[in-house]
């Protein structure tokens, strides 16, 4: 018995307020007189809100240009039917009034699943951090488009980064006499801070061709290699180029838009007057073969973010909620308490 | 109890999970980049889970929801450390707190708004008895009527052994409220039988509960 009792205290917990479940605990006590107007300020709280977010979403303006092809009808049908390279085609549309800026030109992707997960861990961020040695040896994580046919490493390599957006767009506006202006389009500082910053850094070596002399190769899809993405800006070549940048931030959800331009040249800072516009589109990317589409989405922001009803919908809708529900809170602590009371 | 259990976590997965997309749909940051990207739309998932399952935890006392709450933390310690670029560019958007306000939320309100309703329709032993503590506190605040405490005494502590297993009547036998020993013959014959008339006796107020306690004592007898 005494030696039962020796193995027990060896085993038994140690007095501790932890272990002999003696915290202080707070259980909130929902008396009425707490609930009931606690709900009706929170109802009427997020009514406001969601009246301020309704507002403001209502005040932002889209604009959506679809220009896959996918029907006769559409300018862009031949460059979407044939797989040439650098097909051009042209979209017109005109503004009724004032777009108000700053102008955010964004290209958009639908049934594109950015999200799909063997495609979107292909990448080699230690290589886009300018690693020398990474650039010689990606990681597997890449494969099949970490080395080529020739046993030369792809930089940068991985699947993410072969699929890169390559469509280019050309803003004209139209001038009275039948000519047209072209519209300067801002493409700096488009990608995340901290992306162009802390994330990707571009080998310290210099010039930058030197870094990926040897047994590297361009991927596959590409037309350039990646040390000559901008050859007129230092700072937007290689791995911290904008474009690139937003590409490799992956999205969510299979219908994204991405950052392409700007528009804040200062004739246009208040924003895109009435008019017609025509867009040159170079089309290179091909998506009709997994149905997907693409559009390019013209769009001003608030302090909210851009264009979306849901949020001061939903608010709307749960200040309500909890406005009825204080009300028959009310009614059944009413009837039931009263009877109580005689 | 399970079935009640299962349906609340699923209405909580469902609106964890539709609000954030709903609200990431198709949208971008207040100075147009990006947002709808992949790692912001689970550091927004994520930190709504945290903290509607620390609110559900702290509310309910449940500790079954820890489970839920430690995978997530695990599954929140793979993602990695690049966590801290993403929550800068994301956790500066007064968007992004709105969804999470408005997630934890609409997770948080139906609980509370139907325990209240709990409470009234159909409270419980220890809710009855929390009602009169309070009831006593603040009747003693406003009151010290000294008509008042012989019948309570009695009531209290003829109810004493069926409630003593629930909380709160620690508190009420620590207060000294009864088992005084004041030589009043009222109390003692009160202690063993139901049917002693040499005192008039005194009832609360709550007549339920005193219909229960006098089962309670016809049983013992």
């Amino acid at each position: 018995m005494v030696k039962q009792e020796q193995k027990e205290s060896s085993d038994r917990p140690d007095n501790t307020a932890f272990t002999q479940q003696r915290l202080p605990a707070w259980q909130p006590i929902l008396s009425a007189g707490i609930v009931i107007p606690g709900f009706v300020l929170i109802g009427l709280a997020f009514i406001g809100v969601g009246v301020g977010l309704f507002i403001t979403s209502q005040n932002i303006q889209v604009l959506e240009l679809d220009y896959t092809g996918a029907d006769t009808a559409n300018p862009c049908y031949e460059c979407g039917r044939q797989s040439t390279k650098n097909c051009v085609c042209t979209m017109e549309f005109s503004l009724s009034t004032l777009f108000k800026g700053p102008v955010f030109f964004y290209y958009g992707l639908t049934n594109y699943f950015q999200n799909q997960r063997r495609y979107g861990v292909s990448k080699d961020d230690t290589q886009l951090f300018g690693d020398l040695d990474a650039i010689k040896s990606p990681t597997s994580d890449c494969a099949p488009f970490d080395y080529d046919g020739n046993n030369r490493s792809i930089v940068p390599c991985g699947a993410l980064a072969n699929s890169i957006f390559n469509d280019t767009f050309k803003l004209y506006v139209k001038t009275n006499n039948t000519g047209k202006r072209e519209v300067p389009l801002d493409g700096k500082g488009i990608a995340w801070w901290t992306d162009y910053n802390v994330k990707h850094r571009n080998p310290d070596v210099t010039p930058l061709k030197d870094a990926f002399k040897g047994n590297t190769v361009k991927p596959i899809n590409w037309p350039k290699p990646v040390y000559e993405l901008d050859t007129t800006d230092e700072y937007n070549n290689g791995f911290i180029n904008q474009d690139f940048l937003v590409w490799m931030r992956r999205a969510a959800l299979p219908d994204f838009r991405k950052l392409y331009r700007r528009i804040t040249a200062d004739e246009y800072h208040d924003g895109l007057p009435a008019g017609n516009y025509s867009l040159e589109i170079t089309y290179n990317y091909p998506v009709l073969t997994f149905n997907g589409r693409k559009k390019v989405v013209l769009s001003n922001v608030s302090w909210m973010g851009g264009k979306n009803d849901f949020l001061g919908i939903a608010y709307l809708v749960v200040g309500s909620l909890c406005i009825v529900m204080s009300i028959v809170m009310l009614i059944v602590y009413a009837k039931f308490k009263f009877p109580e009371e005689d | 109890a399970f079935v009640r259990s299962v349906m609340i976590s699923c209405y909580t997965s469902l609106v964890l999970f539709f609000i954030p997309w709903a609200a990431m749909h198709d949208t971008v940051r207040d100075d147009g980049k990006d947002i709808a990207d992949y790692q912001s739309f689970a550091l927004l998932t994520q930190t709504c889970l945290l903290i509607v399952v620390s609110a559900q935890v702290r509310s309910r006392r449940h500790h079954r929801l820890w489970n839920g709450n430690m995978a997530q933390i695990q599954f929140s310690g793979r993602v990695p450390p690049l966590i801290i670029c993403t929550a800068r560019n994301s956790l500066n958007q007064p968007n992004v707190w709105l969804t999470m306000f408005l997630t934890c939320l609409l997770c948080v309100i139906p609980l509370v708004a139907f325990r209240f309703l709990l409470i009234q329709l159909r409270p419980t032993i220890t809710d009855k008895v929390r009602r009169n503590l309070q009831i006593n506190r603040k009747e003693d605040f406003l009151s010290p009527a000294p008509r008042r405490p012989p019948a309570r005494r009695i009531s209290t502590r003829r109810s004493s052994y069926a409630f003593s297993h629930s909380k709160g009547y620690g508190d009420l036998v620590t207060s000294r409220k009864f088992l005084r020993l004041k030589r009043r013959p009222s109390l003692f014959t009160r202690k063993n039988s139901a049917l002693v008339e040499n005192q008039p006796q005194l009832y609360r107020t709550i007549t339920e509960e005193a219909e229960e306690t006098q089962n309670v004592d016809a049983l013992r007898d």
